[in-house]
C-alpha cells in the first residue's frame, strides 16, 4: 500500500494537484487553444445555489469581514428605486473587492447578482472553480478576448442578472486606479443596462495583491454606492467608459472629503485623478498604500 | 492545424513523463535540462478514405490509370504487405483491405481472371489465416483463401526466379509468380521512411539469397540513417534501389500503392498516451494511475492478452499510387510532414522507451533480441543527419528484457540466443561464422515454410540491424532489465533511472546532456 500512496504523493506533486497547472517553459509556445466548454457555473445561479450563497455570504463572509476589517458602507440609498438587472462596478486593488460588494448589497440585489471572474486565474482547478461559482455565483470573463470573452456576462444580464464587473481587468499592483478597459462600457451600452458605481478605499492597504488574509489590526475598508449612470442615446463606448472611471473618482474624492466638496470639484472639473503620481515604481507604490485614517471626514456636527 | 513536433527542456514546471517498458510504462522523472523530442500532434485524418483510394487508382502518378493496365486473359499479382505493419495493428477494416477491395472490383469488371494475392512476407512467419482474413477483410479472404490468396514462401525454390545481378553483383530473386505476371499491384503501408519504395517488391517478395546482399553488417554500418531513403544516405535503402530498377528494366511492371497513416497509435481508451503530460486532465491521471495498477496487478498472460488486443485508431493521411519512385517521393512527403521534428545537435546521453511491441512480436514475444532490435535497430535510427547521441555517448532503455521466448514463432532466435551469443556479441564475427549454418538449417526451413516461424537467418538479421546503434553508442544500459538477458546481449543494467545516470557517468563525464526520445507515437530526429 505504501507504494501507491508514494506514487500519489509524486503525482501530486508533480502534476501539482489542488494547485494552478503550470506548462513548462519551453512548452509555452506550444499551448494548446483551450476549448470553449469549460467550467459549467449554472448550478450555482439556481435557487438551491442561491440559498446556499446567501447563507455562506451571511453567516460566514460577513462575519469574517466584520472581524477582520473595520467596514464602512455609504450610499445603499442609490440602488432605491432602481430595478435590476445592473452592472456593479468598482475600482479593483484586492481579493476582498468581490466579497465586500457582495456581503454589502442589500438582500433582493444579493440574490440576482452574479460576480464576473477572470477565466485564467479563477477557473483552472476544480476546487477554486467551485468556490468562486457557489460564494460569487461568478462567471467566467476570458481575459483580452474583446467582445468574445464576455458572452456569458451578457446572456446573465439578458436573464435578469446583475452583475458585477472591474473594469481594470486585474488587481492592481500599487493601489492606483488603472485604466478602464473598454469592453464594460460596450457591454453596458449593448445590453442597455445603468451602470452603478462602487468606489472602495483600503481595501489595498487591508490586503494587497500577494496576501491571502487581511492585515491584522482591523484595517479601516470603505465602500461607497454611486447614483448609477445611464448609458445615453448614441454615447461612444470611449465616452461611457470615461463617465465611469470619474464616477468612481468621484465616489473617491467624496469619501476623501465631503459629498457637497466632491460635487463643487466635479462641476470645476478638478476631481483628483485616481491614477496616482507619475514616477518610479516605488513612489507609487508608496503612496498607494499610504493608509485610510481610520475614522471618516469630520461631521459637522462632531 | 495540428501542432508540429518540438523539444522540450524539463524544468521544475514539467510533471514527471511517460516512459514505455515492455508490456507497461512507468512515470520518470527526468532532471532538469533534459531534453525530451515529442512527435507533432497527430494530422487530421482523409474523411472518405474510399474516395481518395479510388483517385489514386485513376489518376495515379508516372504510370496510366490502374483500369487501362487491366486486361482479359492477363496475369496479376497483388502483393500486400504483412502484419508487421502498422504497429499496433489498425482498427479493422485495414486500410489494405480497403485498397484490395477496390483493385479487385476493378480487375472483376476489366475481366481478369488469374489473379493471386500473396502477403510479402519474405522471411517473416507465415502469417495466421485468421491474421490474414482480419488484414484483408472476410469478403477477400472468402474469395481468394487458401489457393489464390497465400503467403510468400522465400524456401520454395520451384516459385522463385532469378531476374538477374545488378551491376554491385547483387542477385536479385524473387518470387516467380510475381515476375512472370503482366502486372504485380503492390499494397503497402508506409510506417516509417525506411518501409516502401523498391523495398516492397524488391525485399517483400525476395529470397534470402537476393536479401542477404543488403541485410548484412557491413550494408547496415555504412548505412549514415536508414530513415533517410534518399541516395547516398542509406546503404541498405541503395542496394533495395538498385534491385528494384533492375525489376523494372527487366520488364516486370508494378503498380505501387502507398499509405500514409496519422499519429493515432493509441486508442482513445488509451488517449493519455497520446497527450503531452502536462496537458493530460485529472481524468487521464486517474486513469493512467488506474491502467498502470491493474496492469501491474495483472497476472503476465492477461497483460499479454490486454497489450496485444490493442488496436490504433489509425488515419489515412495519403494514399499515392503509380511508379515506384514517383509514388514513393510523394509518400515521402506525406510520412515527413506527420513524424519529422527539427532538433538542434547531439547529445550524451540518449533515453528511450522500449514499448510493448515491434514489426517481428505482432501476436508474439518481445524476446530480448527483438528487444535490442526495436531499441537499437529502430528507435535509435529514427533520426535523419546524425543519431540524437554523440558518437561514445550512452544509450539508456527502458524494459524488463525477459528472458522469453515464443516457441513457434522464434525457434531460431532461441539457439541464436542460447549458442551464438553466449559466444559472441560482435556481429561480424556472428555473421561469418554462424549466418550461414542457420540460413541453410534444413529444420529451421521446414518450420519456416511449414509452421508459422521466423526463417533461421532472422535473428541474425535483428542483431545487424541494431550493429549501427551499438557500434555508434560507447554504452548500453537497460533500466529494470533482466540481469542475465541484458548481460548475455552485452549491455549493462541498473535498477533504476538515477543509477543509470551514475554508471553513464563513467563514460561521458559528470554532467552529461540527455536527450529523451518521447516515443511512441513514431517521429523522426532531424538532427541539426
Amino acid at each position: 500500500m505504501s507504494g501507491v500512496r508514494d506514487e500519489l504523493k509524486e503525482m501530486a506533486k508533480g502534476f501539482r494537484w489542488g494547485r494552478r497547472p503550470l506548462v513548462p517553459r519551453s512548452a509555452e509556445p506550444h499551448v494548446l487553444e483551450k476549448d470553449d466548454a469549460g467550467f459549467p457555473t449554472d448550478w450555482a445561479r439556481t435557487d438551491a445555489g442561491v440559498a446556499v450563497r446567501q447563507v455562506l455570504l451571511k453567516g460566514v463572509m460577513k462575519p469574517i469581514l466584520a472581524n477582520e476589517l473595520s467596514m464602512r458602507v455609504h450610499g445603499l440609498d442609490n440602488l432605491g428605486g432602481l430595478e435590476g438587472p445592473v452592472l456593479f462596478f468598482s475600482n479593483h486593488t484586492s481579493h476582498l473587492d468581490a466579497t465586500i460588494i457582495m456581503t454589502t448589497l442589500p438582500d433582493e440585489w444579493q440574490a440576482k447578482t452574479a460576480v464576473g471572474a477572470a477565466r485564467d486565474y479563477f477557473f483552472d482547478v476544480w476546487w477554486r472553480q467551485a468556490f468562486t461559482a457557489l460564494v460569487y455565483g461568478a462567471f467566467p470573463i476570458e481575459r483580452g478576448s474583446g467582445s468574445k470573452g464576455v458572452g456569458k456576462a451578457r446572456e446573465l444580464l439578458d436573464e435578469g442578472w446583475s452583475i458585477v464587473v472591474f473594469p481594470e481587468g486585474t488587481r492592481s499592483p500599487d493601489g492606483h486606479v488603472q485604466r478602464f478597459r473598454h469592453g464594460t462600457a460596450r457591454l453596458c451600452l449593448e445590453a442597455g443596462v445603468p451602470a452603478v458605481p462602487i468606489g472602495i478605499r483600503g481595501a489595498f492597504q487591508a490586503m494587497p495583491k500577494g496576501r491571502g488574509w487581511p492585515r491584522p489590526g482591523r484595517p479601516p475598508v470603505s465602500v461607497r454606492y454611486g447614483r448609477p449612470i445611464v448609458p445615453e442615446e448614441g454615447e461612444a463606448h470611449q465616452d461611457f467608459s470615461r463617465r465611469m472611471a470619474q464616477a468612481v473618482a468621484q465616489l473617491h474624492d467624496e469619501d476623501r472629503s465631503t459629498w457637497w466638496d466632491s460635487l463643487r470639484r466635479a462641476e470645476r472639473g478638478q476631481t483628483p485623478s485616481l491614477s496616482g503620481p507619475m514616477g518610479p515604481g516605488w513612489l507609487r507604490r508608496w503612496e498607494g498604500s499610504r493608509p485610510v485614517p481610520r475614522r471618516g471626514p469630520e461631521r459637522a456636527w462632531e | 492545424m495540428p501542432r508540429p513536433g518540438f523539444v522540450l527542456e524539463v524544468d521544475e514546471r514539467t510533471p514527471p513523463l511517460l516512459v514505455h517498458e515492455g508490456e507497461g510504462y512507468r512515470l520518470q522523472k527526468f532532471p532538469w535540462g533534459t531534453r525530451v523530442v515529442y512527435p507533432p500532434d497527430s494530422l487530421p485524418a482523409i474523411r472518405d478514405v474510399n474516395a481518395a483510394i479510388r483517385h489514386a487508382l485513376l489518376s495515379p502518378v508516372g504510370s496510366e490509370p490502374l483500369p487501362e493496365l487491366l486486361k482479359p486473359g492477363m496475369k496479376l499479382t497483388i502483393a500486400v504487405d504483412d502484419i508487421s505493419i502498422p504497429l499496433p495493428q489498425m482498427r479493422t477494416p485495414d486500410v489494405r483491405q480497403r485498397i484490395l477491395e477496390h483493385v479487385i472490383e476493378l480487375a472483376a469488371s476489366k475481366g481478369v481472371e488469374d489473379v493471386k494475392i500473396v502477403v510479402a512476407t519474405a522471411l517473416h512467419r507465415r502469417m495466421t489465416a485468421a491474421e490474414i482474413k482480419r488484414m484483408v477483410g472476410e469478403r477477400v479472404f472468402r474469395s481468394f483463401w487458401p489457393n489464390d490468396l497465400s503467403n510468400f514462401d522465400a524456401e520454395d525454390p520451384d516459385a522463385l526466379t532469378h531476374v538477374g545481378t545488378t551491376d554491385k553483383g547483387e542477385d536479385v530473386e524473387i518470387s516467380k509468380r510475381a515476375a512472370e505476371s503482366d502486372l504485380i499491384v503492390y499494397v503497402n503501408v508506409n510506417l516509417v521512411a525506411m518501409d516502401g519504395g523498391h523495398k516492397s517488391v524488391a525485399v517483400g517478395l525476395a529470397s534470402y539469397k537476393s536479401l542477404k546482399h543488403h541485410h548484412n553488417v557491413d550494408t547496415m554500418m555504412h548505412s549514415l540513417s536508414y530513415m533517410d531513403p534518399r541516395e547516398g544516405r542509406s546503404a541498405i535503402y541503395d542496394s533495395a534501389t538498385r534491385m528494384g530498377r533492375l525489376i523494372a528494366a527487366s520488364g516486370i511492371k508494378v503498380f505501387q500503392i502507398e499509405t500514409t497513416l496519422n499519429n493515432d497509435t493509441f486508442p482513445s481508451q488509451l488517449g493519455f498516451l497520446n497527450k503531452r503530460e502536462w496537458e493530460w486532465s485529472a481524468f487521464d491521471q486517474g486513469l493512467m494511475m488506474a491502467a498502470r495498477k491493474g496492469n501491474d496487478l495483472a497476472p503476465p498472460r492477461v497483460r499479454r492478452e490486454v497489450f496485444r488486443r490493442i488496436e490504433a485508431d489509425y488515419g489515412l493521411t495519403g494514399v499515392n499510387a503509380g511508379e515506384v519512385e514517383a509514388v514513393h517521393e510523394r509518400t515521402l512527403a506525406n510520412l515527413h510532414r506527420q513524424q519529422l521534428v527539427e532538433v538542434r545537435g547531439q547529445s550524451d546521453v540518449l533515453v528511450m522507451g522500449i514499448p510493448y511491441i515491434g514489426p517481428y512480436n505482432v501476436n508474439s514475444i518481445l524476446n530480448p533480441i527483438l528487444v535490442h532490435c526495436l531499441g537499437l535497430g529502430y528507435l535509435f535510427n529514427m533520426y535523419r543527419n546524425k543519431p540524437l547521441v554523440k558518437p561514445g555517448g550512452v544509450v539508456i532503455m527502458f524494459h524488463p528484457v525477459p528472458w522469453e521466448f515464443h516457441q513457434i514463432h522464434h525457434p531460431s532466435y532461441i539457439d541464436f540466443f542460447e549458442e551464438v551469443l553466449a559466444e559472441t556479441t560482435d556481429p561480424s564475427t556472428i555473421e561469418s561464422k554462424f549466418e550461414q549454418q542457420y540460413a541453410t538449417d534444413p529444420w529451421y526451413t521446414h518450420l519456416y515454410r511449414t509452421s508459422h516461424a521466423y526463417h533461421g537467418v532472422h535473428p541474425f538479421y535483428m542483431w545487424y540491424w541494431g550493429a549501427h546503434g551499438r557500434d555508434h553508442a560507447g554504452d548500453v544500459i537497460f533500466v529494470g532489465g533482466d540481469a542475465k538477458a541484458v548481460a548475455r546481449l552485452g549491455y549493462r543494467r541498473a535498477g533504476t533511472f538515477g543509477d543509470a545516470l551514475e554508471m553513464a557517468k563513467d563514460t561521458v563525464g559528470p554532467s552529461p546532456s540527455i536527450t529523451y526520445f518521447h516515443a511512441p507515437p513514431l517521429m523522426i530526429a532531424d538532427v541539426k
